[in-house]
């Protein structure tokens, strides 16, 4: 029997473990496959969905100066400022160049500050940053343990190379293997 | 002008060294701050960051900025509406107050259930053809059954040259702009179409003939030169009149007539393209309101529309400004819809009030629907 193409094997095999057929002689016939990913993708908690600020709630207004407006002036700013009615947040927007950018850019940053509001520490903001910080900590702390594993190393070396006498460059190179080998096992956790 | 206070200058100093010739111009250091950023970001675009070529490239723009040059020459692009519209010196600027008024007369075309399958749009005074451009994107975007044919007209090459540019640009990444059903044409329109003399420069109706175009449109949109010669150097800025050609800002001074006349020169022709091309809606930018109400008058004069409406700049948000003592009392015959300054004037006659969602025109003349309103 000539090898079948790649994707063809992956969705036989994939099929013949999630159906009722995983013992037949289809499944046993296949050779195993490797997939592409070993691990499928995490996934991550599911926030919050986003809060919808309604039209009728908000008082729009763009910042324009008071006089002639139209071809007697050249405005840049593209500034708008939506107010939340029942809560009086106002909240103000000039990133971009484009009016209809601020727009969005507005009602969403208005969205999160209404949301911040209601929910406090259960808000999508919140729960980003917690995450975040989370990250941020777990990957500082796994640099810490890194260099401290590194000193330690080096400091081993140098008392080595203190103890003894010379060695051929070889077999130093083994023992340097040997005792990072070791460093690693009995660093702190 | 009134002179900065020099703590001003030394506060912009402290945030940014680039800042206080940007504050001089802009009078206001946050607004300021967003214009070095918007040309910063201009500058990454074009050469590597944080390299010589950068820093000098920077301080060009800056210094070009500090002389009253318009940032949108400077970046080479501004916003209409979602589109990014290039702009090049010799041409008008499109505004944002346009825009406004262009996605407002789209939204209520919108929700017409009777507009023909081909829907034709001409927009006399193009310049960079962002009218056009933007009422194809807004209206075929919501109504993919509808093909919106524009026709963008210009007297000046230039202005054509980068209209047809934009139509380019654009076709690239907006899927709701066909560069089939969107053409840009030269004519004078001032000319009287009856004495035309042929010549290099046709009249609007010569034009059409010439270019094998249809006689009839559904839509006119415009917005021409509307400034008066006194108002031109009273009321508009210095980085206007010193930048931006003022063919698009000023009808011609033959046209004679008293300043406020001069100023109005271009609505009589433009009613009367209205009529001669047949249009059912019929979009014309105005300076202000006292301009609006004349223009109103004018358009009622020549009794071919059914409906007169003055829109402000935000046509779709509630108005919040009181009608100023002079033309309050002419409010009970047209309209005022919006937010902000008075900005266009809306005509529509025949099927156009069904297409605008307008209560259906009664039968009989405007004066009599004025005595039984």
């Amino acid at each position: 029997m000539p090898p079948l193409p790649y994707l063809l094997r992956l969705r036989l095999a994939r099929y013949a473990r999630t159906s009722l057929c995983s013992n037949s002689c289809l499944y046993n016939a296949l050779p195993p496959v490797r997939t592409l990913f070993a691990t499928p993708p995490s996934l991550a908690k599911q926030l919050p969905p986003r809060r919808v600020v309604l039209d009728s709630e908000i008082e729009e207004n763009f910042l324009k100066g008071s006089g002639p407006g139209g071809q007697k002036i050249n405005k840049t700013s593209s500034a708008v400022q939506l107010k939340h009615l029942p809560t009086g947040i106002v909240v103000k927007c000039q990133e971009t160049r484009s009016r209809t950018q601020n727009r969005k850019l507005a009602r969403q940053i208005l969205g999160e500050r209404i949301e911040e509001l209601e929910l406090g520490e259960q808000s999508r903001t919140h729960i980003k940053a917690r995450e975040k910080s989370k990250k941020k900590s777990s990957a500082d702390k796994k640099k810490r343990r890194k260099y401290r594993a590194l000193e330690e190393d080096r400091k081993a070396m140098e008392g080595e190379v203190d103890d003894n006498e010379p060695i051929e460059e070889g077999e130093s190179q083994i023992m340097k293997g040997e005792h990072i080998g070791e460093g690693k096992i009995h660093a702190p956790g | 002008m009134p002179r900065l206070p020099y703590s001003l200058l030394w506060k912009a100093r402290a945030v940014d060294h680039l800042l206080p010739p940007l504050v001089k111009q802009c009078r206001d250091v946050h607004a300021a701050q967003n214009e070095l950023r918007w040309l910063r970001a201009h500058a990454d675009t074009l050469s590597r960051p944080n390299s010589k070529a950068h820093d000098g490239l920077l301080r060009k723009m800056v210094e070009q900025r500090s002389t009253g040059m318009p940032l949108q020459y400077i970046l080479g692009t501004e916003f209409f509406g979602d589109l990014e519209i290039k702009c090049r010196p010799g041409v008008l600027i499109p505004r944002q107050e346009t825009a406004a008024s262009v996605t407002y007369l789209a939204q209520l075309l919108q929700r017409a259930k009777n507009l023909p399958s081909q829907l034709h749009v001409m927009d006399l005074c193009t310049g960079t053809g962002c009218i056009p451009l933007l009422f194809q994107h807004e209206l075929h975007a919501a109504r993919r059954d509808i093909q919106v044919y524009c026709l963008g007209v210009d007297i000046s090459t230039k202005a054509l040259d980068l209209a047809k540019s934009n139509l380019r640009k654009l076709q690239k990444t907006e899927p709701a702009i066909v560069p089939n059903l969107m053409k840009f044409m030269r004519a004078d329109i001032l000319k009287e179409p009856d004495n035309d003399v042929p010549s290099v420069l046709p009249s609007l109706k010569a034009a059409l003939e010439l270019n094998r175009k249809p006689k009839q449109w559904d839509i006119l949109i415009s917005n021409p030169p509307y400034i008066s010669p006194s108002a031109y150097w009273k009321t508009t800025t210095r980085s206007v009149r010193g930048f931006e050609p003022k063919l698009a800002l000023v009808p011609k001074a033959e046209l004679g007539g008293t300043d406020t006349e001069q100023g109005d020169a271009f609505y009589p022709r433009l009613l009367a393209t209205a009529v001669e091309i047949d249009a059912k809606v019929v979009l014309f930018e105005v300076a202000d309101l006292d301009q609006a109400v004349r223009v109103a008058h004018l358009a009622r004069k020549t009794n071919a529309f059914d409906g007169i409406e003055i829109w402000r700049d935000q046509p779709d948000q509630d108005d919040l400004e009181q009608v100023p003592e002079n033309i309050s009392k002419d409010r009970s015959c047209f309209p005022i819809i919006g937010a902000g300054n008075g900005r266009s004037v809306l005509l529509y006659r025949g099927v156009g009030a069904s297409w605008l969602g307008m209560p259906a025109p009664m039968q009989g003349t405007l004066e009599q629907q004025q005595v039984s309103l």
